[in-house]
């Protein structure tokens, strides 16, 4: 019991994540500066930030529901943070693996995007109005993709449980070869997740202010930043766990190794960043359903032709 | 069209013109100013048959008792170099300053107009509806910046009114260029 | 979202820098219609040169605007000059037209940057503004200020260029010359930056006419007018550049005719560089201007610039009228937006390189109880903004306390 609250709470929990969230927008923003000829924030800036936004008045609009207005930001973050404790961190097993939990912790990291849907829509401003239906036109775009790009692995290994996904590759690494068109499909259709470029209309700055989050401010807001730095650290870990099958016995190895592979998912990420340009919302959704979705389809099939080859 | 050519050009069909078309510095041909009547033909002329359907710009000149408007024009299809430009003036008296809005014949005089009626206090007739351009909101009626006797030292930006030092001037909202 | 909804773009929002108003009535993400509202900064310089000698003058004009000051001054001299009967040197030329294709390189760099960051491209905006900041070390080495140089005055320019300058110039030109290709393969080659600008902001070459565009706006829908072909001055009639024309009519275009700009630009530096005449560079200017008047022009970063001055043979302008090139393109500006999508409008606007303090000019701030000039300070201001409020509102914000600033 108290080793569960501490792995809840602490390691690799509550805790680990918001101080790795962190980490992980430091060295985000740092390759983004690096690869625009920048210097970059210094190591504490993501926590600099956090800690000030906190500082800062929380003002609501009149027109909002104020109880749903200040619950969004903690349903965002709760998702994220229950959807961590199903990803492998320190070894193959997550910490509470059972038979399904890839799909309960892909339903869990839509609850963010459906969150910023209705904080957009409950701000009742018209930025963030038609950033909400933005970042609702992009949930229908990437999500089929995405989910596809995930599951093809999992019908490979013929177990719906990411932990059980990670031991199938750990034990036959040369399959994941077969996998890498879902792989490169994942990693665009994140971006569209994690509302990066070249998929950020919800919040392009110079169209729509900040989008879905104009009008919010102070703690509320970085609560919701906190909530979009740990979907990064998910999404990352989930790659990392399905795509990258190396694991090792020992814990602090493994930990190490599972800071690797999502530094490499991190790095792979912020390059993109970097070299492209923000789409239109409508170039989007045609390049989701005409490219992405046929790619992860023929992955699906692949796999369950090999699977009944096997 | 060479200079030379659009004056020889105006003269022949507006002899009453004659001493009044100048050429300066070999592309600019000034015609003087006319009175709002005859502008109006001139320029309809000038747009129409001789193809100055470039409208470069409209300034606005107060000369005491008068205010001028200069039109700039060109040729769209002119030579690649050496460009003439066409310089025609209208006059209205500052008592009733009405001219007629050339914007059905250049689209984009619509914005410099604009501005001769909130700088110069003209009255432009069909000049199409908009924004009034480029004074703030809330600007006292009847202060026409441009105009000579507006002097800027009897401006308040703080309250937007206009205090000349005549002891006749009551409500300072009404004081202005009268 | 089939309702109409109305959005404002200004007259503060992050993709404008400076104000102005665009009412973007939206069916969904397409925008119907356009009302496009300056004058946000109309300041009135006009007004103040007309109580000022022409050198004052020429300082006013000047700061018309930051980004072209060159063009401007250039303009209102040419007009002084002519109207006074002086002919400058032709070192003197030759250094306008230094200065002023310079001043064309980095205005053009800051435009691409600025479009590369309304389409979200931040890794092209700091390349773009790196490569700037070289052109703007020339300028200040050259003129003495990185902005508003000052290096004409009345009669020719203030300063001589020296050979280490030239070196200098030389050796930053070859920089640039790397990055330009670097641009021009971008420019031409990428398929998301084509994506997203291709068919954007249509104005046909019928449209240019009709709207009376100028500059990169109308030369990028095939529009072959350039101010240094139509009606050359200073040394620009010596120098040999091509116009460059582009078909595309759209953003695209316009980006692609800047880009290539930039090349003939550096082409004509080099070739200004090594052709500079010797001789003086300055020549007397009388105190007192003949009556006359004169209209001149002069091909800004963003095109054609008019100015006219009309002198009363005192040493004060009679009248002084600037119509920058952004007052140009603003009319064609609605029909742009109309029929895009709203993700496309700052691109669009952007995309004629608007200049609001251009197009509105400038304002002098008068103290109301001594009716002295002055400028307020951070102070000053602040205390204007709560006396405002407190009259037009009834609201008292004196009561809200800031941090004093520790050291600036």
């Amino acid at each position: 019991m108290a080793l569960s609250l501490f792995n809840i709470l602490i390691f690799p929990g509550f805790l680990f994540l918001g101080v790795y969230s962190l980490a992980f927008e430091y060295i985000d923003r740092i390759i983004y500066a690096r690869m625009q000829n920048r210097q970059g924030p210094p190591w504490f800036q993501p926590l600099a930030d956090f800690l000030k936004l906190v500082g800062k008045e929380t003002i609501i609009p009149e027109d909002a529901d104020k109880n749903i207005f200040k619950a969004l930001p903690i349903f965002a973050m709760a998702a994220v943070t229950a959807a961590f404790l199903y990803v492998p961190i320190t070894g193959v097993n997550s910490l509470f693996p059972f038979e399904g939990d890839l799909i309960v912790v892909l339903y869990l990291l839509t609850i963010p995007t459906l969150t910023f849907f209705l904080a957009g829509w409950m701000s009742s401003s018209l930025y963030s109005t038609i950033g909400a239906v933005r970042a609702m036109t992009q949930l229908f775009s990437y999500e089929v993709p995405l989910f596809m790009a995930l599951l093809a692995p999992a019908i490979l290994a013929g177990t719906w449980s990411l932990s059980g996904i990670a031991a199938y590759y750990h034990a036959n690494p040369l399959w994941i070869l077969v996998n890498i068109p879902a792989f490169l499909v994942a990693i665009v259709a994140i971006q569209g997740k994690l509302e990066r470029l070249p998929f950020d209309m919800p919040e392009a700055e110079t169209e729509l202010c900040a989008g879905t989050f104009t009008e919010y401010s102070g703690r509320l807001l970085a609560i919701f930043r906190m909530a979009i730095d740990a979907e990064l650290v998910v999404v990352a870990a989930i790659v990392a766990a399905v795509f990258f099958p190396i694991f090792v016995a020992n814990a602090w190895l493994g930990f190490l190794i599972f800071v690797i592979k999502t530094l490499v998912v991190a790095f792979i990420l912020a390059i993109f960043r970097s070299v492209m340009a923000r789409i239109r919302i409508e170039q989007m959704v045609i390049f989701c359903w005409k490219y992405l979705t046929p790619v992860a389809l023929l992955q699906i099939v692949i796999n369950i032709v090999i699977k009944g080859v096997l | 069209m060479t200079a030379a050519q659009t004056q020889e050009q105006i003269i022949a069909k507006y002899p009453s013109l004659e001493g009044k078309v100048h050429i300066a510095s070999d592309l600019r041909v000034w015609v003087d100013a006319l009175p709002a009547s005859e502008f109006e033909d001139l320029l309809a002329y000038v747009h129409d048959e001789m193809k100055y359907d470039f409208f470069h710009l409209v300034i606005g000149l107060d000369s005491g008792e008068n205010l001028e408007f200069v039109y700039i024009l060109s040729q769209w299809e002119a030579p690649a170099d050496n460009e003439v430009l066409l310089l025609l003036k209208q006059y209205a008296p500052k008592s009733n300053p009405v001219i007629k809005s050339v914007s059905d014949r250049y689209a984009n005089a619509t914005w410099h107009e604009r501005e001769l009626v909130d700088l110069l206090g003209a009255i432009v007739e069909d000049l199409p509806p908009g924004l009034s351009y480029p004074l703030p909101d809330g600007w006292p009626e009847g202060n026409y910046p441009l105009r000579k006797d507006w002097k800027v030292e009897f401006f308040d930006p703080l309250t937007l009114t206009y205090n000349p030092p005549a002891p006749a001037e009551e409500k300072p909202e009404e004081g202005g260029a009268k | 979202m089939s309702k109409k909804v109305i959005v404002p773009i200004g007259p503060q929002h992050p993709a404008l820098k400076e104000p102005a108003c665009f009412s973007l009535t939206l069916e969904g993400e397409k925008v119907l219609s356009a009302v496009v509202g300056v004058g946000y900064n109309h300041r009135g310089l006009e007004k103040s040169c007309e109580s000022r000698s022409y050198i004052q003058s020429l300082y006013i004009i000047e700061r018309v605007c930051g980004i072209c000051s060159h063009s401007h001054s250039t303009c209102f001299l040419q007009c002084a000059e002519e109207l006074a009967g002086v002919e400058i040197t032709r070192r003197a030329a030759y250094i306008r037209v230094l200065m002023g294709e310079l001043e064309r390189l980095h205005s053009h760099l800051l435009w691409l940057g600025v479009a590369a960051h309304l389409i979200g491209f931040d890794t092209l905006f700091c390349y773009a503004w790196r490569d700037r900041e070289l052109v703007l070390d020339l300028l200040a080495d050259l003129g003495g200020n990185r902005v508003n140089y000052g290096i004409n005055t009345p009669g020719g320019v203030r300063r001589d260029v020296t050979p280490e300058q030239i070196q200098d110039i030389l050796s930053t030109m070859d920089i640039l010359d790397k990055q330009l290709a670097y641009y021009v393969e971008l420019a031409l080659g990428d398929t998301v930056l084509a994506a997203r600008l291709a068919n954007v902001g249509k104005l046909s070459k019928e449209e240019c006419i009709h709207f009376g565009a100028v500059g990169p706006t109308a030369r990028a829908a095939e529009v072959n007018y350039d101010i240094r072909k139509v009606g050359p001055t200073a040394a620009y009639a010596e120098i040999p550049f091509n116009v460059i024309t582009d078909t595309h009519a759209d953003v695209f275009g316009r980006t692609v005719v800047r880009v290539l700009e930039m090349v003939e630009s550096v082409k004509m530096v080099r070739y200004a560089v090594a052709n500079m005449p010797d001789g003086d560079i300055l020549v007397k200017f009388p105190r007192k201007v003949p009556a006359g008047e004169v209209v001149s022009r002069y091909e800004a970063p963003r095109g054609e610039d008019v100015h006219y001055v009309k002198a009363n043979g005192s040493e004060h302008p009679e009248r002084v009228r600037v119509r920058a090139p952004s007052e140009a393109n603003w009319h064609g500006m609605a029909h742009m937006i109309e029929g895009d999508y709203l993700a496309d409008a700052p691109l669009i606007i952007a995309a004629i390189d608007p200049c609001y303090s251009c197009t509105d000019r400038a304002f002098v701030l008068n103290n109301n109880n001594t009716g002295e000039q002055q400028v307020f300070d951070w102070k000053q201001l602040r205390q204007y903004s709560i006396d405002f409020y407190k009259k037009e509102h009834g609201f008292d914000a004196s009561k809200i306390k800031i941090a004093e600033k520790k050291h600036f």
